[in-house]
């Protein structure tokens, strides 16, 4: 696209938007780093400490355990929702009323409110009143996910799963309707196997919208807080606490201001990581490819 | 390389009410470069769908060497594709691309390596056998997607599908060569569809003009030009096209409509009534003499042999007509009209060529 | 196109399933007395009864909720549609100093974890004196869908041709008049879009919602997760309330259906 048109004035579109991100976003992250390298005592009494609230969080066991269950969570429903959501889109038929009304179908999930979402797994999953729960008992098995954390990681992943995967489905399903047929007419006359079509065909079309599921799903998951808190409130114990929540707690909670501002600007550098891994070795990788 | 015979095959989009083509019929002999001319709608898509299996006639059959193959398949069929824009797996280099359907099929990958440097250096494309399709130019794709096409040597039937579309007209004329020459030295029965008149016309042997699901003309390219069946072919074909003027025809004599009615052909064998006569622009002769027509305008065309050639517009009341001349015209001027060759058309069909 | 037709509507009957399931749960449960659910377990209930809606429609606390979540999550989109419309537009049309890092940046925002920003939206809303507004929720969501609304409309906005700009111009429009009558009427698809996508994050969030409002503006997410009574939790009228959540996510699939697949190719149709 030939945007080859040089205005500075075009500044003047943009304002706007900087200034409500501004309102949104700059400030009260300046806020943030600003509590973070300071002990607040009170509203006048507040000493200057440097990087101390970041060491001692990260030295905190809490954290390092909310941590690794965070990204053990995270792992878990990638590994599964982004395959899941592919087979499903290409079991899908490129187009009919079938496949009109079953997207809307699954985009249904997406814009239920989380804490809904949570609240119709809670109730689902519940081994006295709930439809899984009353069937797992059924055939055998005492599933209660108040009690048991094998059982409340099942049934998170499970809730994860049923709201997410669709999103992938989406994505998938778009980018795999802006193939031309003309391209799978010619694979047929090449004598191509449903694989070859899979692999030279529809995966390199895949992957930009790919990356942009990935990317949204990973920055999503690491920072899930809701369904979880509905669902199981972080328990049994701390077996479902997850950074977010964490966070929450000593941020609203405790009013430790310091430690829970050096927190919060960890957290975000943490997700920016990951994203940023992420992202350069796909472009890497694409730009490798094409050499 | 196989004769392909459409036998009164007709087709149907599922859920459409009328027939997309009716009752084809078209021999197309081994060897032979043939064209599928006609505008958007005409249905030429649908008859190459036809043609690759893509899909099946409603009715009719058709025959690739007197074998029955309207119910084979895409691939069953021994056919090759070339599209409009260039089908290529991007992820794939060049050299991969051209050995992909023969190694699908059990070639050796020897062999159809040197089978691919054989094509690619007949296409002049040798050189770039480890590049990508995306850093190639569009009209190196096509290059390729044409080798692709030539590579298995057992084919029946290359298909083109509008190959020059989407290349720069600047170059069209080499793709357009690069076809011709292939066609030739490989023997090919290549199938070829265009909208465009100039392409149908220059590549191939034979054309077929279409037009809402039918054939209305199948001949050679100077045959379709000076003898068109039909009005629409007149029309369509040749830039400009053919023009008309009313006529009657009475007594055995054809005279043009009008007050002075001009006598045109004698000793026609057609029963009296009304009339079309098609004559092209350069079929036409003015001369500066009395007669029923008038000039009403003059384009200067160019000069020839120092005289100005000019683009008249003459008119006989209601009848208007184009002729080509030379010198200087005013309008206004009384001219008199000579059809040097014309051709006369009842409703929609040709009747005698005068 | 899949290996096996059968596999393939195998695979997206039991998927359809396991959607399903637990919304039918939830409307079972909508339609069921509180004391019938824990009583006794039941596929269907024998006595459905609309009484949990009515509970809602009638009792202030709840109504008021949906009516506070209505209010800021329309504000919300309205607020990242305006904005976001004409710096798309720029940066779709133009170069200019430090675009790309801009465009970046906005990008990074949507990364921020919530939770990060609890307290400082606390203490600046607090400050400015819009806490417990839908104004504030609408602004915290901003963070957001403001980014995510310029990346979608820039996407597609980048696929109308220059061609349209230059002939609205020599028929002689001023530039607001082409950018209103003109400009966004063909991005109507797109608009949609960022619609779809701005609600699905504000109707969805709950930490902030919850963070920045306190009783005035108490949205129903809000209410929902209070909703423990003397007698325990309701869990009849805890499932209408939910029911109630997804009918407006209903309306805004169904009013760009059309827009849908498209949509979600996010203007960037290679």
């Amino acid at each position: 696209m030939d945007k080859s048109i040089q205005n500075n004035r075009a500044w003047l579109g943009v304002l706007p938007v900087l200034l409500v991100v501004a309102f949104s976003a700059v400030v009260p992250l300046m806020t943030v780093v600003n509590y973070s390298v300071q002990d607040i005592l009170d509203v006048n009494t507040r000493f200057f400490v440097g990087f101390d609230w970041y060491r001692e969080t990260l030295a905190d066991p809490r954290l390092q355990s909310a941590l690794i269950r965070q990204l053990g969570f995270s792992a878990i429903v990638l590994l599964i929702e982004i395959p899941l959501g592919i087979v499903i889109a290409l079991a899908l038929p490129r187009d009919g009323p079938l496949t009109a009304s079953l997207l809307l179908l699954f985009a249904v999930p997406l814009l239920i409110p989380w804490n809904v979402v949570g609240t119709i797994w809670q109730i689902f999953a519940r081994g006295d009143i709930g439809l899984l729960g009353v069937a797992l008992g059924e055939i055998g098995i005492v599933f209660n996910y108040a009690a048991d954390p094998a059982h409340a990681w099942i049934t998170l992943v499970a809730m994860d799963i049923w709201h997410w995967t669709s999103l992938v489905v989406l994505l998938a399903f778009a980018g795999l309707s802006s193939i031309a047929p003309a391209y799978y007419q010619a694979a047929a006359l090449d004598g191509a196997s449903r694989l070859q079509v899979f692999r030279y065909i529809e995966l390199p079309k895949l992957r930009g919208v790919l990356t942009i599921a990935v990317l949204l799903r990973l920055m999503d998951s690491l920072m899930i807080y809701t369904e979880p808190f509905v669902l199981t409130g972080g328990g049994p114990g701390n077996s479902t606490t997850f950074l977010s929540q964490y966070l929450a707690t000593k941020a609203v909670g405790q009013f430790d201001l310091g430690p829970a501002a050096a927190f919060s600007v960890i957290y975000f550098l943490v997700v920016l990581l990951l994203c940023w891994i992420f992202y350069t070795s796909v472009v890497r990788k694409k730009a490798a490819d094409d050499v | 390389m196989a004769e392909i015979v459409l036998e009164n095959v007709s087709y149907t989009y599922p859920g459409e009410s009328a027939p997309t083509l009716a009752g084809l019929n078209l021999t197309i002999e081994h060897g032979r470069a043939h064209a599928l001319l006609g505008a958007s709608g005409a249905g030429k898509t649908t008859m190459l769908n036809l043609l690759s299996g893509l899909l099946h006639p409603s009715s009719g059959r058709i025959l690739f060497d007197g074998v029955d193959v309207s119910l084979l398949d895409a691939r069953a069929r021994d056919v090759a594709l070339v599209f409009q824009f260039p089908v290529l797996y991007e992820s794939l280099s060049v050299i991969e691309n051209l050995v992909f359907p023969l190694m699908n099929r059990g070639w050796q990958r020897t062999d159809a390596v040197s089978r691919a440097v054989e094509i690619s250096t007949e296409l002049g494309i040798e050189g770039i056998h480890d590049a990508k399709p995306a850093v190639l130019s569009l009209f190196q794709k096509q290059l390729v997607a044409i080798g692709k096409s030539l590579m298995r040597d057992d084919v029946d039937l290359v298909l083109l599908d509008e190959p020059l579309t989407a290349v720069e007209p600047s170059i069209k004329w080499r793709l357009r060569q690069t076809l011709t020459r292939l066609q030739q030295s490989h023997g090919l029965t290549m199938v070829y569809v265009t909208h465009d008149q100039t392409e149908a016309l220059t590549f191939a042997e034979e054309v077929s003009v279409m037009a809402r699901g039918t054939i209305l003309q199948t001949g050679k390219p100077v045959d379709i030009f000076q003898s068109p069946n039909c009005r629409f072919v007149g029309h369509f074909i040749g830039s400009p096209g053919m023009q008309f003027v009313d006529c009657d025809v009475a007594d055995r004599t054809a005279r043009l409509t009008g007050h002075n009615s001009d006598e045109v052909a004698v000793a026609l064998d057609l029963p009296n009534g009304h009339y079309q006569l098609g004559a092209r622009v350069e079929w036409v002769r003015v001369r500066r003499e009395p007669g029923s027509w008038q000039v009403q305008g003059s384009t200067i065309l160019g000069t020839e042999v120092g005289e100005a050639r000019v683009l008249l517009t003459l008119t006989m009341g209601d009848q208007k007509l184009q002729a080509q001349a030379t010198g200087k015209w005013s309008v206004g001027d009384n001219v008199n009209v000579i059809f040097d060759r014309f051709i006369l058309f009842d409703d929609e069909k040709a009747v005698v060529n005068g | 196109m899949f290996k096996g037709r059968t596999a393939a509507t195998l695979l997206l009957a039991v998927y359809t399933i396991y959607l399903l399931a637990p919304l039918y749960w939830l409307f079972t449960m909508a339609i069921s007395r509180n004391q019938d659910i824990v009583g006794k377990f039941e596929l269907f209930p024998a006595s459905p009864t609309v009484a949990n809606f009515v509970e809602i429609f009638t009792k202030e606390v709840w109504y008021s909720g949906f009516i506070n979540s209505l209010t800021y999550v329309t504000l919300n989109t309205v607020i990242s549609i305006t904005v976001a419309l004409p710096a798309a537009y720029v940066f779709s049309r133009y170069r200019f100093l430090g675009d790309r890092q801009l465009f970046f940046w906005l990008l990074t925002n949507r990364m921020a974890p919530p939770a990060v920003f609890l307290l400082p939206f606390f203490q600046l809303y607090s400050a400015v004196g819009i806490f417990d507004t839908p104004l504030a929720v609408a602004l915290a969501h901003c963070l957001f869908t403001v980014p995510l609304s310029v990346w979608i409309l820039e996407g597609f906005m980048s696929g109308v041709p220059r061609e349209i700009d230059e002939m609205a111009q020599l028929d002689g429009h001023s530039f607001l008049s082409f950018f209103f009558r003109i400009f966004i009427p063909i991005n109507r698809g797109a608009i949609g879009v960022t619609v779809f996508f701005c609600f699905m994050f504000s109707w969805v969030e709950l930490l902030l919602a919850r963070t920045l409002t306190a009783s005035d503006a108490k949205p129903i997410v809000v209410v929902m997760t209070r909703t423990v009574s003397a007698s325990g939790m309701d869990w009849g009228v805890l499932s209408a309330a939910g029911l109630l959540t997804v009918v407006p996510g209903l309306v805004v699939v169904w009013f760009v259906r059309k827009h849908l697949v498209q949509g979600f190719t996010l203007g960037r149709v290679n």
